[in-house]
């Protein structure tokens, strides 16, 4: 009971002083002031946010140590997959010694003067860049595989969405410039005219699409802020892993 | 035929992916050379680094890793020739983690490469990674030391004659955020609108769509939407600054303009597998109907 | 629905008027005391006490928390609060039965962001709800983690979960893993695990990013009914071609609240749909005042019609 109302008079403290430095930046903070002159909403705000910098770091460390645990049991027992375990805190350990050891002035992560490539650098630029890379790249074909089961004509928004994607598509492209007819600048607006369907395309993401997203970023905005104030006072507290208030 | 139609119409997705692999293959290995148009969002992009004075600081953010390096490697290549080529003081900084700092050292050393006569700490400086995402970006706004009391390198802050002065955003004429997710968001929601610090957004091909409501609302100054984008971007720069022409020529190095071309052969073959899925799946429609009427 | 007894203070009226005296005892001092005593004090108080170029956002904050509290203060006496559907959160209680009745595991990844993302917040409340009919129904759920702090956190909401639903025997440690904080390595363990353990159901809710068209679209492979919910602009489309239903920005903010039916959630849902309204009302209001400025005097009109209606745009574009 005491850890929980800890935990919700910090998220209180932390919540309503970022909020408070924001319109009311000068008042000082009582009752650090007037022992501290300077202290104010701004002062502290700023501090924590210094604060959540640090605490970030170390998440990361919280990260690795569960990593190692998580993993590490995993070999132990010999459970499935277990050598993939392995393979894993080997590129853990790995990458690490390579960093610590760039912790001497003489080595660094980058590279050295003459071009050449630190141990860090070399296991950045050969393994794990071209990994990353092939993982993001293998979207290009998920696009096409959604792209042929998902647009089809079923009804009038699907048809809607097939005709935005396929113009979109083609006015990104020279081939749409090819194809399109050219239209005057009374018409389009744009001095000396422009091809249809680069036109059209730059019309959907700058009218249609911008107004969505727009209409969305509104919603999810209020939605958060719903949802922050609720945390901040202390009536959701899902992510203490409490029941719910009300 | 009906069985004909229905196997087609629920083709094999390996067969798309193989599709679509030769597709993005073969352009790169016979550079086709297609033309790049110009889109308002990269001209204002351009237009917004064109208009600060000589000798301003710019504040680039690399906020990407090593997953959409492929889209923008060749926009922060892009701008940074822009910004040396203006003879603008950049200072860059990372914010996302996993690779930020890494490509900023690469990009800022290959810029170094090309422009011996700009000086380490006086004309550049790479201040390095800051973790926390949102919070180093509030207090940035207040005090730029306290975030970054040394560089990459390990200098400290006072001794960078380039952060001489330089307290907070204020004595930035702009920031450029080459980021990938939401951290593009981050630049317009957080440092424009509440501190008033003009932003251009280099946001990955799949994120530039929702960018078009900050572009119109002004919280961004300019959008370079994935490697599209960056093209556009490397023809207004080549327009501008012919010097840089050979760069873009070079062989061997595959610029933004280069891999447009596997774009646009990927483009089509996708816009190929709709409209034949979309003849199958009505095919397959009326044959049913036909079926069910007999 | 107040459970309070009489004359006690309602916590939430106690924090805004504690709030507020806090907030004021400075002014209330300065007052009071002698100018004197000011001088070591922060200089020029009045000036920055309050910042005046947020004031347009200030009176909107007022005005959000008090239709806000108004809400939730309703809510609790008992006033009733309609919610329309949302056919993706009716579809999670059918995809939790589908996966008991298959025998097969339900997957939940609650995004790859950490705690300081709301979305990670909500996503957490709609988890609590999963775990507990999952608890309920016997069913096999596996919590898969990016960020370590989601999934100690994470950890916490199943375990407290099984608690409430009266199964904590049924509760293991291995219910809620922590995979790798990188994203695309986490994304070929998230879809290994979906094409080698085929889970018959996938929760994809929280905050992602390009990895959203690869879990989606492998998930959609494997036959799974999968539910997703974001607030990433971005990530939609994706969800929205390879997922059976997909929450879409405030419906997922809003899926704690209707999964759970609190007075309190509802409330706060209400409160924020009121201001949704106001602003809605305003914009089409400014909207319509332009477009009658434009006709009467053209596109730089500077008539009191015109400018009633750069003021109105500029106050909610915070410039």
């Amino acid at each position: 009971m005491m850890k929980r109302r800890i935990a919700l008079i910090l998220t209180f403290i932390a919540g309503s002083l970022g909020l408070f430095a924001f319109f009311f930046p000068g008042v000082p903070l009582f009752p650090v002031w007037p022992f501290v002159a300077t202290a104010n909403f701004k002062s502290a705000s700023d501090r924590l946010d210094t604060w959540m910098v640090i605490v970030a770091g170390f998440a990361l460390t919280l990260g690795v140590v569960n990593v190692v645990q998580t993993h590490g049991r995993k070999i132990m027992r010999q459970e499935k997959g277990w050598m993939y375990s392995v393979a894993l805190l080997g590129g853990l350990f790995s990458m690490s010694a390579a960093g610590i050891y760039g912790l001497q002035p003489t080595e660094g992560i980058g590279k050295y003067t003459d071009g050449t490539s630190t141990p860090f650098d070399w296991i950045f630029g050969n393994i794990f860049f071209p990994l990353q890379a092939t993982m993001f790249a293998l979207l290009a074909f998920f696009m096409a595989s959604a792209a042929y089961r998902a647009f089809r004509i079923r009804s009038f928004q699907a048809t809607l969405l097939l005709a935005a994607a396929v113009i979109v598509m083609l006015g990104r492209i020279p081939f749409g410039e090819m194809i399109s007819p050219h239209l005057s600048e009374s018409i389009t607006g744009t001095p000396g005219g422009a091809y249809l369907l680069p036109w059209l395309t730059n019309w959907i993401m700058d009218k249609p699409n911008s107004a969505g997203q727009s209409g969305i970023i509104i919603g999810a905005a209020l939605g958060a802020a719903a949802l922050s104030l609720r945390v901040i006072l202390g009536l959701e507290t899902s992510y203490l892993g409490q029941g719910k208030e009300g | 035929m009906a069985d004909i139609v229905r196997k087609l119409a629920a083709i094999d997705p390996r067969i798309i992916y193989l599709v679509m692999g030769l597709a993005v293959l073969f352009p790169i290995l016979v550079p086709i050379g297609l033309r790049v148009t110009i889109t308002p969002p990269t001209q204002s992009a351009f237009d917004a680094i064109e208009k600060i004075a000589e000798g301003s600081r710019v504040l680039v953010s690399f906020d990407y890793g090593p997953s959409t390096s492929a889209e923008n490697d060749p926009m922060a290549a892009a701008i940074l020739r822009h910004c040396f080529a203006r003879n603008l003081k950049v200072v860059s900084i990372a914010l996302f983690p996993v690779g930020g700092d890494s490509v900023a050292r690469d990009q800022m050393l290959l810029a170094a490469k090309e422009f011996p006569d700009k000086k380490d700490t006086v004309d550049y400086v790479n201040l390095g990674y800051k973790d926390g995402g949102q919070a180093p970006m509030k207090l940035m706004a207040t005090d730029f030391k306290a975030v970054f009391p040394t560089d990459a390198a390990g200098r400290p802050y006072d001794s960078l004659p380039i952060m001489q002065d330089v307290k907070s955003y204020k004595d930035f004429a702009i920031a450029e955020t080459l980021a990938t997710g939401i951290i593009g968001e981050w630049w317009a929601n957080l440092v424009n609108a509440q501190f008033h610090l003009d932003v251009v957004i280099g946001a990955t091909a799949v994120s530039a769509p929702k960018y078009y409501a900050y572009l119109n609302s002004g919280n961004a100054v300019g959008l370079i939407g994935g490697l599209k984008g960056a093209s556009e971007y490397e023809k207004l720069l080549v327009e501008k600054y012919p010097q840089f022409e050979g760069a873009y020529k070079q062989a061997g190095v595959l610029t933004a303009t280069k891999g447009m071309d596997a774009q646009n052969i990927a483009h089509l073959a996708i816009v190929f597998f709709i409209l034949i899925g979309n003849v199958f799946y009505v095919l397959m429609k009326r044959s049913r109907r036909a079926g069910d009427a007999a | 629905m107040s459970d309070r007894a009489p004359g006690k203070l309602d916590p939430i009226i106690a924090l805004i008027a504690g709030v507020s005296l806090l907030l004021l005892l400075p002014v209330l001092v300065k007052l009071v005391l002698p100018a004197a005593a000011w001088e070591s004090g922060p200089g020029p108080f009045f000036a920055s006490f309050f910042e005046t170029k947020n004031t347009s956002a200030f009176v909107l904050f007022v005005v959000f928390c008090s239709l806000v509290l108004i809400s939730i203060r309703r809510a609790r006496i008992g006033a009733d609060l309609y919610i329309r559907p949302i056919a993706g959160l009716k579809a999670v209680d059918e995809a939790i039965g589908r996966a008991t009745e298959m025998g097969r595991k339900i997957l939940y990844v609650p995004g790859i962001q950490s705690m300081d993302e709301i979305q990670t917040i909500a996503s957490l409340a709609v988890l609590g709800h999963v775990a507990k009919q999952t608890a309920r129904y016997g069913a096999d759920l596996d919590v898969s983690n990016r960020d370590p702090l989601t999934y100690a956190a994470a950890r916490e909401t199943v375990k407290q979960a099984y608690i409430e639903a009266g199964r904590p025997d049924a509760f293991r440690e291995s219910l809620v893993n922590y995979i790798t904080f990188d994203q695309w390595a986490l994304t070929a363990a998230l879809t290994g695990k979906m094409v080698r353990e085929k889970p018959a159901a996938h929760f994809f809710i929280g905050s992602f990013y390009a990895e959203a068209l690869m879990l989606a679209e492998v998930g959609q492979t494997t036959g799974a009914i999968q539910i997703a919910g974001t607030a990433e602009l971005a990530q939609l489309p994706f969800f929205v071609c390879a997922c059976d239903y997909t929450l879409i920005g405030e419906e997922f903010y809003a899926a704690s609240a209707y999964l759970s039916r609190a007075p309190l959630l509802l409330g706060s849902i209400k409160g924020q749909d009121l201001v949704k309204g106001l602003v809605l009302a305003w914009l089409l209001l400014a909207a319509g005042l332009i477009v009658a400025a434009a006709a009467t005097g053209g596109a730089d009109s500077t008539g009191p019609v015109a400018s009633l209606s750069k003021w109105m745009v500029s106050v909610l574009s915070h410039k």
